[in-house]
């Protein structure tokens, strides 16, 4: 069966002005350091600030994709020298193609909405001035990320969203919880940095350049050694799936919903751990050269979607299913992107991106009036928060892959290229598919119909609380909140229409275009894969309606047949328990603690301790002297030059 | 004329030293302009190294033994900076301390022209010479409090000092013993003419002069006296000592190993030592400061760690760039990130000590809500040492781990990498705790003195951590004496 043809683009330069491409990136870095400068003073300013500079950036951004989309995807580079180290130059510079415009519309335009969105959520809040601070910085800082034309630049930019989302969540940090969650988010993505680290310095010693066009080509011309290759590949992935929370890096991400809920939306949904995916996307050239690294690639994404779908179905806070249930989608997208389904997973990252932030910001508005994000307590809400409910199934029906809806056509392109590698990988994304839309469906079910359950009653001497709302008498949010859903449910609808297979090929064209090779493999659409998602997807709703709203079974009894695999999924594989409680608490607290305090004992306390000297008359200072220390360090020293000459001297005889 | 033209940038120092204890003699109630005469003939100092710069005239007196060359010129640079944001620093504690003022504005002064004195030293005589005079004062700051933690730490401090001084001069002796000559490049030709069969002997020299020298690098295992005596130390003495004393003793080692001992068959032997060494210190520094509580212990195994680091680029002598050692540039970049993330923490340390009395940890908590410039200026000054960009400790610790790739020692980059993270956990631990902790006490601001220094030393970690060029250069051209080794 031919699944593609091939097809040599004409890619041109895009005509940009360059002071277009660097606004972009100045706007929400003024933004900030604006309310830096006056935060103290005027507070007020700042949401007005970040919203005016986001607005900037994103109309900007608008104007260099339509230029892009002129050149069908072409290249074009603002280059400047920045420094240079050793005999390699390093620029900072702005690469615009393609995938950049893409990535630049789709983190500026869903930044704007949550700025506006956040200005009634964040109402009243004591820290106003300091979120809108930190929001402007990582706005800033992913853009800087997706403009950046060098992987040094890259990285710098990489790790300032590192720490602005750290900043970010443990926005609440009277909240322990939150605190924590912060921390685990830096310590787990700073695991996968290093791999990217790593890449950094091999192709520093072994490339010589960190241009990431010239990358390409070392890639493309085979200058570098397969295994070179291979293991640069897998470094550039260790830090995606840091950042893009893949398997076993992704049990930062539920945590970091402690967040405010506009921030998962931003980061956690659209922008942040979509990175990886775009990081793996921009070195894509470098990942078609190694086998070895697509198939590490692929299955890593598999078994993530399939571990953090199972997971979502058993949680029982609202935030929690999108956070679990955007792990999986990104498992999809590195799926894909292992079986060299680039355009397949990008199209895929930019629908998720509109419908997941959607659904992100259709939680809060539910918590807004609820106080709560746990299911249990919800229930009915349609009727009283009608546009919450509307949007909220849009973007549940999108994410569930149903036709007509931006969901449909980006899954079917990923399950399409999967149909065409790998059987098995296939029926792996099918099976994620299925789930995606029971646990999405489930949640519907319980959060908008039965019983309202009351919500969580405002607990007045939490001064903290920003909760203003009545939770037993829940209300539809104010239209600052409402207009920021609506807006983004249109693109969850429509978003489909730049690249529906066999249809249109509009982002396929922009994206290939990008690439130093582009050649353009059209997608037809093919019944068969098309059907059987369909089919999967609905069954999911169907037996999601069955469950938890018919009730023909109580889910408890359910739960009860399955027990084993609901406590695996329930308890999230045991990976937190191995992480923190074996990990951090035991091998690393304990067991380290313990070695510690030996070595404190025998070699710090019996050699030189300042706290050893016992009394405090003058003679105190001559009995230091004599208590021994100074000649256990003269011996130490005769001991340290004798081991080292050996040392020599058997390493290296004469 | 000509020779004391060269050694200019330290003898107007030494005469503003000398100026200080005579103003306190003579007009005693202006005290307050003391540490301003420091700062003019600190200033001086560097005006006088600049013209040196502009002149572009690099020469070499005292019969070879003292060379004034654009290596030594980096160094000028940074210790007259070092000193001069140690004298601001310094001005609050001086004045409560109250006694003997002068003397301590002289003896700092005297100590920098002593560093001075080691970056341009190509002599073994001159080399521990100005190893001395830099040392003496160090000693006597050390103890400086009439506190027993100070004075313990002043006394260890000498009597410490006198062993690896003993130690050093015993391996400098063996070299003399060997070449019949005691100036750098004439030892280097004589070791690569006939030093190959005498290979032993040698590396017990080299060893030597690793364990003298590595007493004042503080490396392990010669790294015992240093948190005690930075705990002890007076603060603003513990911020010189931790990167005053330690950029010189790596400026002369380099200068020692390359020109001296550059042959490739010894070199490729104390190459090793060093990158052991580096490995060991590394990870020796970072596994002790984790469990320190109290600020300035753990500042002091944090700077063993990064002496660790710095051994790296020693390591790394294999590796060329183009047209100079990388290696050696490499620790140039770190000994000035350094010289500013490290200072700009201490100075931090001791605004802040002054104000809440304590030096444990625990009491930083909540240190956001109580003086917020101050807490981001700490942070951010963490943060470099930790090496996370955009600061310059990630440019320092990137060119360095470059440094090491190229010299085939994957291996060491890697455990420097994982002592990277090790790191963090205990620099941000620190953060953590001003940032999301919890307080009751008021908010405080610092004395304008310590304001001015804390904003120098940030904004030179953001500066360069925003355009590391003009750093990289100057560390690449500084290094390019040693080329044509």
């Amino acid at each position: 069966m031919p699944l593609f043809l091939a097809e040599m683009l004409e890619v041109g330069v895009p005509t940009i002005d360059e002071w277009v491409v660097w606004a972009i990136l100045a706007a929400p870095v003024v933004s900030w350091l604006l309310i830096i400068a006056y935060l103290r003073k005027l507070p007020a300013i700042a949401g007005y600030a970040t919203i005016l500079a986001v607005g900037v950036s994103t109309v900007l951004s608008f104007v260099v994709l339509f230029n892009v989309i002129d050149a069908t995807g072409g290249p074009v580079v603002f280059s400047y020298e920045w420094f240079t180290a050793g005999s390699v130059v390093v620029n900072f510079g702005a690469r615009v193609d393609g995938l950049t415009a893409v990535m630049l519309v789709v983190v500026s335009s869903v930044s704007f909405l949550v700025q506006i969105f956040s200005q009634g959520y964040m109402a009243g809040d004591k820290g106003y001035g300091r979120y809108y601070a930190h929001m402007s910085l990582f706005t800033a800082s992913m853009l800087g990320l997706v403009l950046a034309d060098n992987l040094l630049m890259l990285f710098v930019f990489w790790e300032l969203v590192g720490l602005s989302s750290y900043l970010l969540i443990g926005f609440w940090f009277h909240k322990p919880s939150a605190a924590a969650a912060a921390k685990k988010a830096f310590i787990v993505t700073r695991i996968g940095d290093l791999g990217l680290l790593a890449a950094l310095l091999l192709i520093w010693a072994r490339g010589g350049t960190f241009q990431i066009d010239e990358i390409h080509q070392l890639a493309i011309t085979g200058a570098l050694s397969s295994t070179v290759i291979t293991w640069f590949a897998l470094g550039v992935f260790a830090g995606a799936a840091g950042k893009s929370a893949q398997f076993p890096l992704h049990v930062w991400l539920p945590d970091a919903m402690e967040g405010p809920t506009p921030v998962s939306a931003l980061i956690h949904a659209a922008t942040m751990v979509a990175a990886g995916v775009y990081l793996v996307g921009r070195f894509f050239p470098v990942f078609e050269a190694s086998a070895d690294a697509q198939t590490v690639v692929s299955w890593v994404g598999a078994i993530t979607a399939v571990v953090a779908a199972t997971i979502a179905i058993v949680q029982t806070d609202l935030k929690r299913v999108l956070a679990y249930s955007t792990i999986s989608q990104l498992g999809y997208m590195m799926l894909a992107l292992g079986l060299l389904g680039y355009v397949a997973a990008i199209f895929h990252l930019f629908t998720h991106a509109f419908f997941k932030a959607l659904l992100f910001l259709g939680s809060g508005s539910v918590n807004h009036s609820t106080n709560t994000f746990d299911m249990r307590q919800m229930g009915g809400l349609y009727k009283l928060m009608p546009i919450t409910f509307a949007t909220f199934l849009i973007g549940s029906l999108s994410l569930a892959g149903i036709f007509p809806l931006a969901g449909f056509w980006s899954k079917d392109e990923i399950l399409h290229d999967a149909w065409g590698h790998d059987r098995v990988l296939w029926a792996i994304a099918l099976g994620v598919a299925f789930m995606t839309a029971l646990y999405m469906f489930r949640a519907i079910f319980l959060t908008f119909f039965g019983e309202y359950k009351g919500g969580q009653p405002v607990d007045h001497h939490d001064e903290e609380s920003h909760f203003h709302g009545d939770p037993a008498h829940p209300h539809e949010s104010g239209w600052v909140m409402t207009i920021p859903l609506i807006i983004l449910a249109v693109p969850a609808i429509g978003a489909g229409v730049f690249n529906m297979a066999g249809i249109t090929d509009g982002l396929a064209r922009l994206l290939t275009g990008a690439l130093p090779v582009p050649d353009l493999h059209e997608v037809s659409f093919d019944w068969w894969v098309a059907g059987s998602s369909t089919v999967v997807a609905v069954s999911g709703i169907a037996i999601a309606w069955a469950i938890y709203y018919r009730r023909v079974v109580e889910s408890s009894a359910l739960r009860d047949a399955f027990y084993p695999l609901a406590v695996v999924f329930e308890r999230k594989y045991f990976l937190d328990n191995l992480y923190e409680d074996f990990i951090a608490r035991t091998v690393l607290q304990r067991w380290w603690n313990r070695l510690l305090e030996l070595f404190d004992t025998y070699v710090v306390d019996g050699a030189v301790n300042g706290s050893a000297t016992v009394t405090r008359e003058v003679s105190a200072r001559l009995r230091v002297v004599q208590n021994g220390q100074v000649q256990a360090y003269g011996l130490l020293l005769v001991a340290g030059v004798i081991i080292i000459v050996a040392a020599v001297f058997t390493a290296n005889p004469l | 004329m000509n020779a004391l033209d060269v050694v200019g940038p330290q003898l107007i120092i030494l005469i503003a030293a000398g100026l200080i204890l005579l103003t306190e003699g003579i007009f005693g109630r202006y005290r307050r302009i003391l540490p301003y005469i420091a700062l003019a003939g600190l200033v001086a100092s560097a005006a006088w190294t600049t013209s040196w710069v502009i002149r572009d005239d690099y020469q070499t007196i005292f019969d070879g033994t003292f060379s004034l060359d654009q290596y030594a010129v980096f160094f000028y640079y940074v210790f007259a900076g070092v000193t001069a944001l140690v004298v601001l620093a310094s001005v609050d504690w001086v004045d409560r301390v109250g006694r003997r003022q002068a003397e301590y504005y002289a003896l700092v002064l005297t100590a920098t022209a002593g560093l001075m004195f080691l970056a341009g030293a190509r002599d073994l005589i001159t080399i521990f010479i100005a190893l001395e005079l830099s040392s003496i004062p160090q000693y006597i700051l050390a103890g400086w409090q009439k506190d027993r933690r100070s004075s313990e730490a002043g006394l260890k401090y000498l009597l410490l000092g006198a062993i690896s001084s003993a130690v050093l001069l015993y391996g400098m002796a063996l070299i003399y013993g060997f070449t019949g000559t005691t100036i750098l490049p004439e030892i280097g030709r004589v070791i690569a003419a006939e030093g190959e069969e005498n290979r032993a002997l040698l590396i017990v020299a080299v060893t030597m002069l690793i364990a003298g020298f590595g007493f004042k690098m503080a490396v392990v295992p010669f790294q015992m006296w240093v948190p005690d005596v930075y705990q002890g130390a007076p603060t603003p003495v513990t911020a010189f000592l931790s990167v005053g004393s330690k950029a010189a003793a790596f400026a002369v080692v380099i200068r020692v190993f390359f020109e001296g001992l550059g042959a490739d068959f010894i070199s490729s032997d104390w190459a090793n030592i060093f990158a052991v060494l580096a490995a060991v210190t590394m990870t020796v520094g970072n596994v002790m400061a984790i469990v320190q509580s109290d600020i300035k212990r753990m500042l002091g195994y944090s700077s063993v760690a990064q002496a660790g680091t710095f051994l790296i680029g020693l390591a790394a002598v294999s590796a060329t760039g183009d047209g100079f050692t990388l290696g050696a540039s490499a620790v140039l970049l770190f000994v000035a990130a350094y010289a500013f993330t490290n200072l700009g923490a201490f100075v931090a340390v001791i605004a802040i000590s002054q104000r809440i009395g304590s030096d444990q940890i625990a009491d930083y908590s909540g240190m956001w809500k109580r003086a917020p410039l101050l807490a981001a200026a700490l942070a951010f000054c963490l943060i470099s040492l930790t090496g996370i960009p955009p600061t310059a400790g990630f440019w320092a610790k990137l060119y360095i781990f470059n440094a090491g790739i190229h010299a085939d020692l994957a291996w060491l980059v890697i455990i420097a990498v994982l002592n990277t993270v090790v790191s963090g956990y205990y620099y941000l631990g620190v953060v953590r705790q001003m940032f999301l902790g919890d307080t009751q006490e008021r908010p405080f601001r610092v004395s304008p003195t310590i304001g001015v220094s804390l904003a120098v030393t940030t904004a030179g970690v953001l500066v360069f951590g925003i355009l590391p060029a003009p750093l990289i250069d100057a560390a690449q051209e500084a290094v390019q004496i040693f080329a044509g080794q």
